[in-house]
């Protein structure tokens, strides 16, 4: 099976069309196509011996394009209450900044995640946390809150924990944390200065190691079909897809992908999706009903459940 | 009193302190309260879950009255009262009296500057409008004031205490039920702000 890299593209709207048909030839994969105006966005997955030949057409182009290491990761930014304590900033900067490396984020605030002996979350925040790749946990400026009270709301989360928190402290000292990065507290302003967008972009380069460790975990027991040629094959089988109004109607994971169209109706047509080798989607993965808004979440087998991989 | 003369957030952890002020700081700006507060100060000991603050604001402006803000004419014979506004800022005030008081109907607004009311009683009720009263800053102060302090408090700290006596607000908040020490500390806190606070 071709390793594929993500990467991000960006350039202008004229002629974008030859890189996508050029990737398509190459056996890549267009994840997402961003329009702005006159610029174009395009996260791709690019079969890793092929990049030159897309970087040389990209520079043909004038196009710019860079590694993406979040591509078709999907992170949950936890915050403690949807409260103006905590949004529009810091949980907002973080989620947005997350995205600059190609993450799809979404923003989950507890209903009773406030407080110190008081918070708590509950089952149904619980497993729709789960439904993601990695859970980052936006605290606040207290260290005492972050390491003796806060961690309870870890209980029962199963994906890497990432905690963002003001003061400087060690992942070892936050129980139940994979990850912390300070210096991204309670704020009542804009992060922009150099130390905050400097703790950003920490939190950019670990969750990216985060997501490499997953992979890598991944490789020994490959899953059984790639999410990205699921994303495609959903794009040509189900064409109801190309009419959902959501970001992201497609939203990939590291081990599957959620599909933003109501799960009741769509179902049936999903898990009977077909591929080129003859097998149907139920075969390779498990579909259920998302947490989130009765969509369909697919979690992909591992090529040692389902015995062979396409 | 300056404003922000004294300004102290007090922590046990210095850094913790610093993030502290700066929220503080930021709300403030926010809800350009800055120039309303004489002296501040916060005291944080979250291993108790307690938030004190208490505040001392300056002097600040009289109650408005329509004659301040614009002058007003009456016109007997048109059945009208005129009023030509001279401060634009407190317009939405203006109008939601007027229009309680004669309906929607009568007031109307031919050009930004003017507003016309259609009355039976035109030099009474003018001489009425000349002396209500528009806008009264202390009331929207006292507004931003409670918007400040829960938007300062950690937010889990739901049990609140508060007082707000002349010029001066006493705040604590907590997640447990409230002591009566944390109280009394506060009231010392503020006597000693009043005589000019420490530090």
């Amino acid at each position: 099976m071709a390793v594929l890299r993500p990467y991000l593209y960006t350039g202008g709207v004229h002629k974008h069309g030859l890189l996508i048909e050029l990737l398509e030839d190459l056996g890549g994969y267009v994840i997402q196509k961003v329009v702005t105006g006159t610029e174009v966005n395009l996260i791709m997955l690019v079969p890793e011996k092929d990049i030159e030949i897309v970087k040389k057409q990209s520079d043909d182009l004038l196009g710019i394009i860079i590694e993406a290491p979040l591509t078709g990761v999907e992170i949950a930014v936890v915050s403690p209450t949807l409260a103006s304590h905590h949004l529009p900033h810091s949980a907002c900067d973080v989620a947005e900044y997350l995205r600059h490396p190609g993450a799809n984020t979404n923003m989950i605030g507890l209903a009773r995640g406030m407080g110190r002996r008081v918070s708590l979350s509950m089952d149904y925040e619980r497993k729709l946390i789960n439904e993601h790749d990695i859970a980052v946990f936006t605290f606040g400026s207290f260290s005492d809150c972050i390491i003796n009270k806060k961690p309870k709301l870890f209980e029962g989360i199963e994906i890497p924990i990432v905690v963002t928190g003001g003061p400087d402290l060690k992942t070892e000292e936050v129980p139940g944390a994979d990850l912390y990065v300070g210096n991204i507290g309670r704020t009542s302003h804009r992060l922009r200065k150099t130390e905050e967008v400097s703790a950003l972009d920490k939190l950019n380069e670990e969750v990216g190691k985060i997501a490499d460790g997953i992979r890598k975990q991944q490789a020994k027991d490959p899953l059984a079909v790639l999410p990205a040629r699921v994303m495609k094959e959903i794009e040509n089988q189900v064409p109801e897809i190309h009419k959902v109004l959501s970001p992201a109607p497609l939203t990939l994971q590291l081990d599957g992908l959620r599909v933003k169209l109501p799960y009741d109706e769509f179902h049936e047509k999903i898990e009977k999706l077909e591929f080129d080798e003859g097998v149907i989607l139920s075969e390779l993965a498990n579909i259920s009903r998302s947490k989130m808004k009765n969509y369909i979440l697919i979690k992909i087998k591992s090529k040692s459940d389902v015995g062979f991989a396409i | 009193m300056d404003s922000l003369e004294t300004f102290v957030v007090e922590s046990a952890i210095a850094s913790e302190q610093e993030f502290y002020r700066k929220i503080i700081e930021d709300n403030l700006l926010s809800l350009k309260l800055a120039p309303a507060i004489g002296r501040i100060r916060v005291v944080l000991r979250p291993e108790d879950s307690l938030f004190q603050m208490v505040i001392i604001l300056r002097d600040i402006g009289t109650k408005v009255t329509t004659i301040d803000i614009a002058d007003v004419e009456a016109k007997p014979v048109a059945g009208e009262i005129i009023i030509s506004i001279k401060k634009e800022q407190y317009i939405p005030e203006l109008l939601g009296k007027l229009w309680e008081r004669y309906g929607k109907a009568n007031v109307s607004q031919p050009d930004r500057w003017t507003v016309a009311i259609t009355t039976d009683k035109p030099e009474e009720e003018a001489a009425f409008i000349k002396e209500m009263m528009v806008a009264d800053p202390r009331h929207r102060l006292h507004e931003n004031l409670v918007d400040f302090a829960i938007r300062v408090t950690p937010e889990g700290f739901r049990v609140r205490y508060h007082l707000y006596k002349g010029n001066n607000f006493v705040f604590v908040a907590s997640e447990e039920a409230l002591k009566h020490e944390w109280i009394e500390e506060a009231g010392t806190m503020l006597e000693e702000l009043i005589e000019g606070g420490k530090k």
